[in-house]
């Protein structure tokens, strides 16, 4: 479904904002030297203190947004289950006749409903099939104690 | 979905910030003008092409920031009503 599809678009489009005005305070910093109307050796114009103060603040600020936009791009791929969350319990794997059973229990917080749907379906017809199974098995172990029974007659 | 849980996906905490940085662009490209250090009547000094160049920059880039970051998720919620209204068609054939 389209619920579960990681779009990272949008944060990509907020990271690579970011990092441009995360370069654009870089260049403020560096701007007062580089164009030469900061005097070699004097003390600070008014010019060259307000783009220096800027240009960290800028910086600052860019770098803390590129780190939300990234957060919220890890935080969609754990959604996704592109990534594993580090807070998700371990589960022990079931035996190979059991999986279809103990599908229901696993955490399922971020299926969807059609998932839900889904493993609620598998796990009926895996208690129909283990009915057939168990059925199959008495009335095999009926016939065998009658051929014995015979046998003893015999 | 409520209004507020569209409006918490079209807007990040990211794009708050962005929206600082729009508001620094302004006070970037005004800076010269409002400290008086670029002289009334000439022509522009190289700090004030630099602060009004940059200014304009991080207007330009943080508005294309927020308004594509808004864009998108306004596209990803399409999507997910688009899907979930296929989905409910489907189950009702189904049940039918």
């Amino acid at each position: 479904m389209n619920t579960t599809r990681p779009t990272i678009g949008k944060y990509i489009w907020g990271m690579a904002a970011s990092l441009i005005i995360f370069l654009a305070g870089g260049w403020l910093i560096l701007a007062p030297f580089a164009l030469g109307y900061q005097p070699y050796g004097a003390d600070w114009v008014s010019q060259t203190t307000n783009s220096f103060v800027t240009g960290i603040c800028v910086a600052v600020v860019a770098l803390i947004s590129f780190a939300l936009f990234f957060s919220s791009l890890l935080r969609s791929l754990r959604v996704a289950g592109v990534l594993i969350s580090p807070t998700r319990p371990v589960t022990q794997a079931p035996a190979p006749d059991q999986v279809q059973a103990t599908m229901p229990l696993a955490p399922v917080q971020n299926q969807s409903d059609l998932d839900k749907t889904l493993a609620t379906l598998a796990a009926a017809l895996a208690a129909d099939l283990n009915a057939r199974r168990q059925t199959g098995s008495d009335q095999q172990s009926d016939q065998t104690q009658s051929m014995v029974n015979r046998s003893e007659t015999k | 979905m409520s209004t507020r849980d569209a409006m918490r996906r079209l807007i990040s905490p990211g794009s708050y910030v962005l929206f600082l940085f729009f508001l620094a662009g302004i006070w970037l490209t005004i800076s010269p003008f409002a400290m008086t250090t670029q002289p009334s009547g000439s022509h522009w000094i190289a700090s004030t092409i630099n602060n009004v160049t940059i200014g304009a920059i991080m207007m330009v880039v943080s508005l294309l920031g927020i308004l594509g970051y808004i864009l998108f998720a306004l596209r990803d919620m399409i999507r997910e009503s688009e899907a979930k209204q296929a989905d409910e068609q489907q189950a009702s054939q189904l049940a039918e």
